[in-house]
């Protein structure tokens, strides 16, 4: 009792020194607001919490004059206190109070739709004042911590399917991303604390698909080539397990795609296990693998990155001997690990690589003619030196039945390799070469000669 | 092919119109396969192309290559069976066979040109030079033939002999185009020289068209052959001389 009436003389004592400070600084909480910050102006007020926790009853009065409620009176919110009736309350600890003091809110702001009303129903855990403040309360703005408010908690999304998927971001995992620096609401467009739109998905994959169209607001460029690729042809078909932008790249934790090469193998390997698992054993796959060698090509090397085309159309084909010569035609490259970069120029000279060059032109050739990847190998490209070797050949004979049919076992041994014929690996072409060079020479100017001496001597007649 | 008739006194009958036709033929097939074939080889150089894709690709190129080869094969093949049997069964002269006197007149004829003699090598139906280029068709002509079917059919070559090394593909290929080049220049240098513009024949040596040549000529060209077949005897060289310094201007101005 005698607690009481001290605590009323210090309101009114109070009320007179801050009536005092009003006049000058016109209070928007009203007389009430005043009265109350007599005493919560004090920055030493503090309650202490069953569980020992300890929270500041200080109020900044110039938060509540920037704030959207500062035509609200304190009891408005705080129902219950005023300076006659300051009841005390126990809470378990501090978050029991946040919830406690958030039904407030309802009195005033009734959701009769939207994400909210959906928010009141499946929200134990997120209240009011966790995304909008307290005291400074301002309109939410698209900025991320707002979104933080909720998505920080175990929120998740129900599909038409009945399944659910989590709405948490990981916060750290957004900070570490190339995106640190845009707004939720640059790629959740049309969303904010205001414009939250209700969605109805047919499952989860539906979601992560019409969510990655997202990305083409930003990345025009590569959108477009997507649109030429295999994946976005079979996703048109039907086929939902085509991957889209954030099943490579990730969503929220997205990185640059200029690390390590493995990290992009490793991405394709999500769906193509099988072709990783070749790769890995290929002389290219064991280089990166074990030596974590940059020089050697990852899946996107050959097949691209965005405008993945099908490899088995002529087009991609016919453009193998360009693609491998990226790296085989590169001279100081090849030098690095002993290799011939003639292998290209002896190709193309050969029959199979004239007839590539031209079908490439002509653009109506369907036949499939022998490149680099019939002999080498396509994912499981192996050495041609050393104990490999005979694989090669042993697989070689198989591809030349393909287009000859009766080939003979030694058939391969018509492709020279892609050496110069010389004396000591095709005696018989060097031979040849080496004879019409001399005789070709020596007939023409022979030829020639006879006729200058014709002609003089039909001269001098005259 | 022997059979020589005169006519107006002023043109001897030189060739039998199946033997032009033959000539005409076999040009209009070794020109059809320089034009596929050396594009082939050239294929790179954009006049290559050109003809390339204007022939409908390179398949197109190589359809119309071997075609015209297997034309060029049949033709080959009736040249050498006619020319046996009309040798052997009709007694035709074998004046295309390579003799002693080929290479001593082509001696003689280098003696004449370096002014050492004062006359050329007496020639009979077929001098020199033109034995050289017909055995070169026919040799070159075979060996084409056999490298263009190895080249045509890889595997079957490993068939018909199965101890043949690998490399006999690309040797083919080596040979093929190597000898294609050489038909060609000697053509292109020889044979259009001597043909069109060689000053003894210029503008045009009319013989294979029309199948007759002028009685000058055939003095100054085959004297031997012309003595055979008249019976006449030619004077002697000075007086050959002195005929051959008008005969270019009167055959230029022949029709």
């Amino acid at each position: 009792m005698l607690n009481r009436i001290v605590l009323h003389i210090t309101l009114i004592l109070s009320f007179f020194f801050v009536a005092q400070s009003i006049s000058i600084a016109s209070y928007p909480p009203g007389e009430e607001g005043a009265l109350c910050l007599g005493c919560h102006g004090n920055k030493e007020m503090s309650l202490t919490f069953k569980n020992g926790e300890k929270l500041s009853l200080f109020v900044d009065d110039r938060s509540l004059m920037t704030s959207a409620h500062k035509n609200v009176s304190c009891s408005g919110c705080h129902k219950g206190f005023s300076l006659g009736d300051h009841s005390k309350r126990q809470f378990k600890n501090r978050r029991s109070l946040t919830v406690w003091a958030s039904d407030a809110c309802r009195q005033c702001h009734t959701f009769k739709k939207g994400i909210h009303l959906r928010m009141l129903g499946a929200l134990r855990e997120v209240v009011c004042v966790d995304c909008h403040g307290s005291h400074a309360i301002q309109p939410v703005k698209e900025s991320g911590d707002a979104c933080f408010g909720c998505h920080k908690y175990g929120l998740s999304i129900p599909f038409k399917d009945g399944s659910r998927h989590s709405l948490e971001i990981d916060e750290d995992a957004l900070k570490d991303s190339v995106h640190n620096k845009l707004r939720c609401a640059d790629c959740h467009f049309g969303f904010s604390s205001k414009e939250h739109p209700e969605r109805d998905f047919k499952d989860k994959r539906n979601f992560t698909i019409i969510t990655s169209e997202t990305c083409r607001r930003c990345h025009f460029d590569k959108y477009t080539k997507t649109l030429e690729s295999m994946h976005f042809n079979v996703l048109l078909k039907g086929n939902l397990k085509a991957p889209v932008c954030v099943d490579c790249h990730g969503a929220h934790g997205i990185k640059t795609g200029r690390t390590e090469k493995i990290e992009s193998a490793r991405r394709c390997k999500s769906c193509h296990e099988d072709i990783y698992q070749t790769y890995a054993m290929s002389v290219h796959g064991k280089s990166l693998i074990s030596m974590h060698n940059q020089d050697v090509p990852v899946c996107s090397d050959c097949h691209r990155a965005h405008d993945i085309s099908d490899p088995r159309m002529a087009d991609f084909r016919n453009n193998i001997p360009q693609m491998c010569s990226n790296c085989h035609a590169n001279e100081e490259l090849m030098k690095k690990y002993g290799l011939s970069t003639a292998v290209l120029q002896s190709y193309l000279e050969d029959f199979h690589g004239v007839t590539v060059s031209y079908y490439k032109k002509q653009k109506n050739a369907i036949r499939h003619i022998a490149v680099c990847t019939d002999c080498h190998g396509i994912h499981d490209i192996t050495r041609t030196k050393g104990p490999d070797a005979s694989i090669v050949k042993a697989n070689l004979v198989r591809r030349c039945r393909k287009c000859h049919p009766g080939a003979s076992d030694n058939f391969p041994d018509t492709w020279i390799s892609h050496y110069e014929p010389n004396f000591k690996r095709a005696p018989l072409v060097y031979t040849i070469n080496l004879i019409y060079s001399i005789f070709i020479p020596f007939m023409i100017v022979g030829l020639v000669l006879q006729i200058i001496l014709h002609i003089w001597r039909y001269a001098v007649n005259r | 092919m022997i059979e020589i008739e005169k006519k107006n006194g002023e043109f001897i009958r030189r060739f039998h119109p199946l033997r032009i036709i033959e000539h005409q033929a076999n040009a209009i097939t070794f020109i059809v396969l320089v034009v596929t074939g050396i594009s082939q080889k050239f294929h790179n150089s954009s006049w290559a192309e050109w003809i390339i894709m204007n022939l409908g690709g390179i398949d197109n190129a190589r359809v119309i290559h071997r075609t015209t080869g297997l034309i060029f094969t049949v033709l080959t093949l009736q040249h050498i069976l006619t020319g046996s049997y009309g040798v052997i069964l009709k007694k035709w002269m074998p004046s295309m066979v390579i003799n002693l006197k080929d290479f001593t007149d082509a001696i003689d004829n280098l003696k004449y040109y370096f002014g050492i003699t004062d006359r050329p090598a007496r020639c009979d139906r077929y001098d020199y030079k033109q034995k050289f280029e017909y055995w070169g068709v026919v040799i070159g002509g075979i060996l084409m033939i056999f490298t263009g079917l190895t080249l045509w059919f890889p595997t079957k070559v490993f068939h018909l002999i199965p101890f043949l090394p690998g490399q006999i593909i690309p040797a083919a290929k080596a040979a093929h185009t190597n000898e294609a080049m050489l038909a060609l220049l000697v053509i292109v240098i020889w044979h259009i020289y001597n043909s069109v513009f060689s000053p003894d024949v210029f503008p045009l040596d009319t013989a294979i068209f029309t199948g007759k040549i002028s009685k000058e000529r055939m003095i100054h060209e085959h004297p031997l052959e012309y003595e055979r077949l008249t019976g006449e005897k030619l004077d002697d060289a000075h007086g050959e001389e002195g005929k051959e310094e008008h005969g270019p201007e009167e055959i230029s101005s022949a029709p």
